[in-house]
Protein backbone atom coordinates (compact mmCIF):
# COMPACT_ATOMS: atom_id res chain seq x y z
CA UNK A 1 0.00 0.00 0.00
CA UNK A 2 1.30 3.65 -0.90
CA UNK A 3 0.41 5.78 1.70
CA UNK A 4 1.16 9.23 1.72
CA UNK A 5 1.68 10.81 5.63
CA UNK A 6 1.92 15.02 6.89
CA UNK A 7 3.94 14.74 9.97
CA UNK A 8 5.80 17.81 11.00
CA UNK A 9 8.11 15.48 12.81
CA UNK A 10 8.60 13.25 9.54
CA UNK A 11 10.49 9.53 11.05
CA UNK A 12 9.43 8.79 14.77
CA UNK A 13 7.90 6.51 17.31
CA UNK A 14 4.76 6.45 15.83
CA UNK A 15 5.84 6.21 12.06
CA UNK A 16 8.23 3.41 12.51
CA UNK A 17 6.24 1.17 14.94
CA UNK A 18 2.74 1.74 13.48
CA UNK A 19 2.46 2.93 9.95
CA UNK A 20 5.38 0.95 9.06
CA UNK A 21 3.44 -2.19 9.88
CA UNK A 22 -0.21 -1.26 8.94
CA UNK A 23 1.45 -0.18 5.70
CA UNK A 24 3.87 -2.72 5.13
CA UNK A 25 5.59 -0.41 3.01
CA UNK A 26 9.18 -1.76 2.45
CA UNK A 27 10.52 2.10 1.16
CA UNK A 28 10.08 5.11 2.86
CA UNK A 29 10.20 8.66 1.05
CA UNK A 30 10.44 12.03 3.13
CA UNK A 31 10.42 14.87 0.54
CA UNK A 32 11.60 17.98 2.69
CA UNK A 33 14.34 20.85 1.28
CA UNK A 34 16.31 21.34 4.41
CA UNK A 35 16.65 17.43 5.46
CA UNK A 36 17.60 16.18 1.67
CA UNK A 37 20.81 18.75 2.17
CA UNK A 38 21.30 17.33 6.28
CA UNK A 39 23.13 14.85 6.26
CA UNK A 40 23.46 14.33 9.98
CA UNK A 41 19.90 14.55 10.85
CA UNK A 42 19.44 12.31 7.63
CA UNK A 43 21.81 9.62 9.67
CA UNK A 44 20.44 10.00 13.24
CA UNK A 45 16.50 9.67 11.70
CA UNK A 46 17.48 6.26 9.58
CA UNK A 47 19.70 4.72 12.94
CA UNK A 48 16.05 3.20 14.18
CA UNK A 49 14.54 2.42 10.51
CA UNK A 50 14.18 -1.57 10.81
CA UNK A 51 16.51 -3.72 8.49
CA UNK A 52 14.87 -4.47 5.12
CA UNK A 53 12.81 -1.15 4.68
CA UNK A 54 14.79 1.24 2.67
CA UNK A 55 14.82 5.20 3.17
CA UNK A 56 15.32 8.01 0.82
CA UNK A 57 15.42 11.85 1.67
CA UNK A 58 14.77 13.84 -1.71
CA UNK A 59 14.07 17.27 -2.43
CA UNK A 60 10.92 18.58 -3.38
CA UNK A 61 11.34 19.45 -6.88
CA UNK A 62 12.36 16.00 -7.51
CA UNK A 63 9.17 14.63 -5.91
CA UNK A 64 7.69 13.36 -9.52
CA UNK A 65 10.53 11.74 -10.86
CA UNK A 66 11.74 9.93 -8.02
CA UNK A 67 8.08 8.92 -7.56
CA UNK A 68 8.32 8.07 -11.29
CA UNK A 69 11.30 6.15 -10.99
CA UNK A 70 10.41 4.12 -7.99
CA UNK A 71 6.74 3.51 -9.56
CA UNK A 72 8.57 2.02 -12.49
CA UNK A 73 10.94 0.03 -10.81
CA UNK A 74 8.02 -1.72 -8.71
CA UNK A 75 6.35 -2.34 -11.54
CA UNK A 76 8.89 -4.15 -13.30
CA UNK A 77 9.45 -5.96 -10.27
CA UNK A 78 5.24 -6.55 -10.09
CA UNK A 79 5.78 -9.26 -6.88
CA UNK A 80 7.27 -6.36 -4.89
CA UNK A 81 4.33 -4.30 -5.32
CA UNK A 82 4.73 -0.06 -5.31
CA UNK A 83 4.61 -0.30 -1.15
CA UNK A 84 5.74 3.04 -0.41
CA UNK A 85 5.16 5.27 2.82
CA UNK A 86 5.84 9.19 1.50
CA UNK A 87 6.16 12.01 4.16
CA UNK A 88 6.24 15.02 3.80
CA UNK A 89 6.31 17.87 6.89
CA UNK A 90 3.85 20.36 5.26
CA UNK A 91 0.77 21.25 4.25
CA UNK A 92 2.59 22.94 1.42
CA UNK A 93 4.99 20.92 0.64
CA UNK A 94 2.68 17.89 -0.09
CA UNK A 95 0.91 20.54 -2.17
CA UNK A 96 4.08 21.51 -4.02
CA UNK A 97 4.56 17.51 -4.45
CA UNK A 98 0.89 16.97 -5.86
CA UNK A 99 1.34 19.77 -8.23
CA UNK A 100 4.40 18.84 -9.53
CA UNK A 101 3.08 15.37 -10.46
CA UNK A 102 3.22 13.22 -7.35
CA UNK A 103 -0.58 12.37 -7.38
CA UNK A 104 -2.41 10.59 -4.61
CA UNK A 105 -5.90 9.80 -4.08
CA UNK A 106 -5.83 9.78 -0.24
CA UNK A 107 -3.89 11.91 2.12
CA UNK A 108 -3.01 11.03 5.98
CA UNK A 109 -2.68 14.09 8.22
CA UNK A 110 -0.93 13.28 10.79
CA UNK A 111 0.72 15.21 13.32
CA UNK A 112 0.51 19.08 12.18
CA UNK A 113 0.98 20.43 16.32
CA UNK A 114 0.02 23.63 17.72
CA UNK A 115 1.98 26.86 17.96
CA UNK A 116 -0.03 30.31 18.26
CA UNK A 117 -1.86 32.22 15.51
CA UNK A 118 -3.03 27.97 14.81
CA UNK A 119 -6.39 26.57 14.91
CA UNK A 120 -6.81 23.37 16.80
CA UNK A 121 -8.81 20.90 14.95
CA UNK A 122 -7.88 17.75 16.78
CA UNK A 123 -5.75 16.72 19.17
CA UNK A 124 -2.22 16.11 17.03
CA UNK A 125 -3.43 18.62 14.17
CA UNK A 126 -3.83 22.76 14.14
CA UNK A 127 -4.11 24.88 10.72
CA UNK A 128 -3.36 28.05 10.15
CA UNK A 129 -5.35 29.48 7.15
CA UNK A 130 -2.91 28.75 4.80
CA UNK A 131 -2.86 25.04 5.64
CA UNK A 132 -6.92 25.27 5.57
CA UNK A 133 -6.12 26.71 1.77
CA UNK A 134 -4.05 23.99 1.19
CA UNK A 135 -6.38 21.22 2.31
CA UNK A 136 -9.04 22.70 0.59
CA UNK A 137 -7.24 22.42 -2.52
CA UNK A 138 -6.56 18.77 -1.79
CA UNK A 139 -10.33 18.49 -1.21
CA UNK A 140 -10.97 20.49 -4.93
CA UNK A 141 -9.07 17.67 -6.51
CA UNK A 142 -11.25 14.31 -5.32
CA UNK A 143 -8.03 13.88 -2.60
CA UNK A 144 -9.95 12.38 0.47
CA UNK A 145 -8.62 13.43 4.00
CA UNK A 146 -7.43 11.18 6.55
CA UNK A 147 -6.84 12.84 10.56
CA UNK A 148 -5.83 9.61 11.79
CA UNK A 149 -2.45 9.97 14.14
CA UNK A 150 -1.82 6.35 14.60
CA UNK A 151 -3.46 3.63 12.71
CA UNK A 152 -5.90 2.27 15.45
CA UNK A 153 -7.45 5.37 15.60
CA UNK A 154 -11.38 6.17 14.25
CA UNK A 155 -11.11 5.75 10.57
CA UNK A 156 -13.83 8.60 10.44
CA UNK A 157 -12.32 11.01 8.53
CA UNK A 158 -12.64 14.56 10.89
CA UNK A 159 -13.45 17.67 9.07
CA UNK A 160 -11.21 20.35 9.39
CA UNK A 161 -13.77 23.13 8.91
CA UNK B 1 -14.37 -20.64 11.50
CA UNK B 2 -14.79 -20.66 15.47
CA UNK B 3 -10.62 -21.88 16.14
CA UNK B 4 -9.48 -18.95 13.52
CA UNK B 5 -10.77 -16.55 16.17
CA UNK B 6 -10.16 -18.20 18.99
CA UNK B 7 -6.65 -18.29 17.21
CA UNK B 8 -6.59 -14.49 16.89
CA UNK B 9 -7.53 -13.69 20.53
CA UNK B 10 -4.58 -11.19 21.87
CA UNK B 11 -2.12 -12.08 24.89
CA UNK B 12 -2.96 -9.98 27.66
CA UNK B 13 -0.53 -8.17 28.83
CA UNK B 14 0.33 -7.38 32.68
CA UNK B 15 3.48 -4.74 33.52
CA UNK B 16 4.18 -5.21 37.24
CA UNK B 17 6.98 -2.65 38.71
CA UNK B 18 7.75 -1.31 41.94
CA UNK B 19 6.01 1.90 41.97
CA UNK B 20 3.98 3.73 39.06
CA UNK B 21 7.06 3.28 36.85
CA UNK B 22 4.80 0.33 35.20
CA UNK B 23 1.52 2.59 34.31
CA UNK B 24 3.81 5.46 33.30
CA UNK B 25 5.61 3.13 30.79
CA UNK B 26 2.14 1.86 29.52
CA UNK B 27 1.48 5.63 29.11
CA UNK B 28 3.95 5.99 27.17
CA UNK B 29 2.99 2.91 25.03
CA UNK B 30 -0.44 4.38 24.34
CA UNK B 31 0.83 7.97 23.04
CA UNK B 32 2.87 6.03 19.95
CA UNK B 33 0.67 2.79 19.07
CA UNK B 34 -3.07 4.19 20.48
CA UNK B 35 -5.21 2.83 23.09
CA UNK B 36 -4.11 -0.73 24.57
CA UNK B 37 -6.75 -3.08 24.84
CA UNK B 38 -6.27 -6.16 28.13
CA UNK B 39 -3.46 -4.15 29.46
CA UNK B 40 -2.88 -3.48 32.88
CA UNK B 41 -0.31 -2.58 35.60
CA UNK B 42 0.40 -3.33 38.79
CA UNK B 43 2.60 -1.02 41.20
CA UNK B 44 4.05 -2.85 43.93
CA UNK B 45 4.42 -1.43 47.06
CA UNK B 46 7.03 -3.08 49.38
CA UNK B 47 5.03 -1.84 52.25
CA UNK B 48 2.07 -3.31 51.87
CA UNK B 49 1.30 -6.97 52.72
CA UNK B 50 2.78 -9.36 49.92
CA UNK B 51 -0.64 -11.25 49.88
CA UNK B 52 -2.52 -8.41 48.92
CA UNK B 53 -0.44 -7.42 45.84
CA UNK B 54 -0.45 -11.25 44.77
CA UNK B 55 -4.26 -10.90 44.57
CA UNK B 56 -4.39 -7.73 42.91
CA UNK B 57 -1.75 -9.83 40.33
CA UNK B 58 -3.92 -12.39 40.03
CA UNK B 59 -7.02 -10.28 39.35
CA UNK B 60 -5.27 -8.40 36.39
CA UNK B 61 -4.34 -11.66 34.99
CA UNK B 62 -7.65 -12.70 35.15
CA UNK B 63 -8.94 -9.74 33.59
CA UNK B 64 -6.37 -9.14 30.67
CA UNK B 65 -6.69 -12.98 29.99
CA UNK B 66 -8.56 -13.96 26.73
CA UNK B 67 -7.87 -17.73 26.76
CA UNK B 68 -4.36 -17.30 25.10
CA UNK B 69 -3.12 -16.78 28.31
CA UNK B 70 -0.94 -13.67 29.50
CA UNK B 71 2.56 -11.70 29.09
CA UNK B 72 3.92 -10.14 32.40
CA UNK B 73 6.49 -7.53 32.32
CA UNK B 74 8.48 -7.15 35.15
CA UNK B 75 10.99 -4.46 35.71
CA UNK B 76 14.37 -5.96 36.97
CA UNK B 77 15.34 -9.66 37.52
CA UNK B 78 15.57 -10.71 41.09
CA UNK B 79 13.31 -7.84 42.17
CA UNK B 80 10.23 -7.67 44.35
CA UNK B 81 7.78 -7.71 41.47
CA UNK B 82 9.71 -10.36 39.16
CA UNK B 83 9.80 -12.43 42.81
CA UNK B 84 6.11 -12.51 43.24
CA UNK B 85 4.87 -12.69 39.39
CA UNK B 86 7.06 -16.08 39.11
CA UNK B 87 5.22 -17.26 41.94
CA UNK B 88 2.25 -17.42 39.90
CA UNK B 89 3.50 -19.28 36.91
CA UNK B 90 1.69 -22.64 37.49
CA UNK B 91 -1.70 -21.30 38.58
CA UNK B 92 -2.16 -20.16 34.47
CA UNK B 93 -0.75 -19.85 31.03
CA UNK B 94 1.80 -16.74 32.33
CA UNK B 95 5.25 -15.88 31.14
CA UNK B 96 7.24 -13.74 32.73
CA UNK B 97 9.90 -11.41 31.02
CA UNK B 98 11.80 -9.25 32.81
CA UNK B 99 13.77 -5.60 32.27
CA UNK B 100 10.69 -4.04 30.85
CA UNK B 101 11.58 -1.29 28.70
CA UNK B 102 9.40 0.76 26.46
CA UNK B 103 10.76 -1.22 22.85
CA UNK B 104 9.71 -4.43 24.88
CA UNK B 105 6.08 -2.98 25.68
CA UNK B 106 5.97 -1.73 22.53
CA UNK B 107 6.22 -4.71 20.27
CA UNK B 108 4.34 -6.96 23.46
CA UNK B 109 1.16 -4.79 22.97
CA UNK B 110 1.14 -4.69 19.33
CA UNK B 111 2.53 -8.53 17.95
CA UNK B 112 -0.09 -10.10 20.81
CA UNK B 113 -1.78 -12.52 18.03
CA UNK B 114 1.24 -14.47 18.13
CA UNK B 115 1.37 -17.47 20.53
CA UNK B 116 2.20 -16.63 23.88
CA UNK B 117 6.18 -18.00 24.00
CA UNK B 118 7.05 -16.16 20.72
CA UNK B 119 5.69 -13.21 21.80
CA UNK B 120 7.34 -13.31 25.00
CA UNK B 121 10.78 -14.20 22.37
CA UNK B 122 10.09 -11.05 19.91
CA UNK B 123 9.26 -8.84 23.43
CA UNK B 124 12.86 -9.67 24.50
CA UNK B 125 14.36 -8.91 21.10
CA UNK B 126 12.69 -5.70 20.74
CA UNK B 127 13.98 -4.74 24.24
CA UNK B 128 17.11 -5.76 23.61
CA UNK B 129 17.66 -4.06 20.30
CA UNK B 130 16.10 -1.30 21.23
CA UNK B 131 19.44 -0.21 23.78
CA UNK B 132 22.19 0.89 21.58
CA UNK B 133 24.77 3.56 21.93
CA UNK B 134 23.31 5.86 19.73
CA UNK B 135 26.27 8.20 19.13
CA UNK B 136 28.92 5.61 18.70
CA UNK B 137 26.67 3.73 16.28
CA UNK B 138 26.06 6.93 14.40
CA UNK B 139 29.82 7.72 13.99
CA UNK B 140 30.69 4.22 12.86
CA UNK B 141 28.17 4.57 10.23
CA UNK B 142 29.21 8.12 9.57
CA UNK B 143 33.42 6.60 9.34
CA UNK B 144 31.66 3.47 7.02
CA UNK B 145 30.42 6.45 4.75
CA UNK B 146 33.52 8.43 4.81
CA UNK B 147 35.42 5.19 3.99
CA UNK B 148 33.16 4.51 0.98
CA UNK B 149 33.74 7.77 -0.27
CA UNK B 150 37.22 7.77 -0.84
CA UNK B 151 37.48 4.37 -2.58
CA UNK B 152 34.99 5.80 -4.88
Amino acid sequence: MTWVRIDNRLIHGQVIETWLPFTGARTIMVFNDDLAEDEMRQDIMSLAIPNGVDIQFLPLRSASSAWGAKSAKAGAKAAEGGEALILFATCQDARRAYESGLLFDLLNVGNLHFEPGKRQVCPHVALTNEDEGCLDFFTGKGVRLDFRCVPGDPTLVRSYK
Amino acid sequence: MKKDSEDKRPVGVVVVTHTDYGAALLRAAECILGPASHAATISVDVSLPVEQTIDQLRQALKDVDQGAGALIMTDMFGGTPTNLSLSLLGERQVEVITGVNLPMLIKGLSARTLPLAQLAEDAKAAGLSGIVVAGQMLKSRTDKKAAGGERA
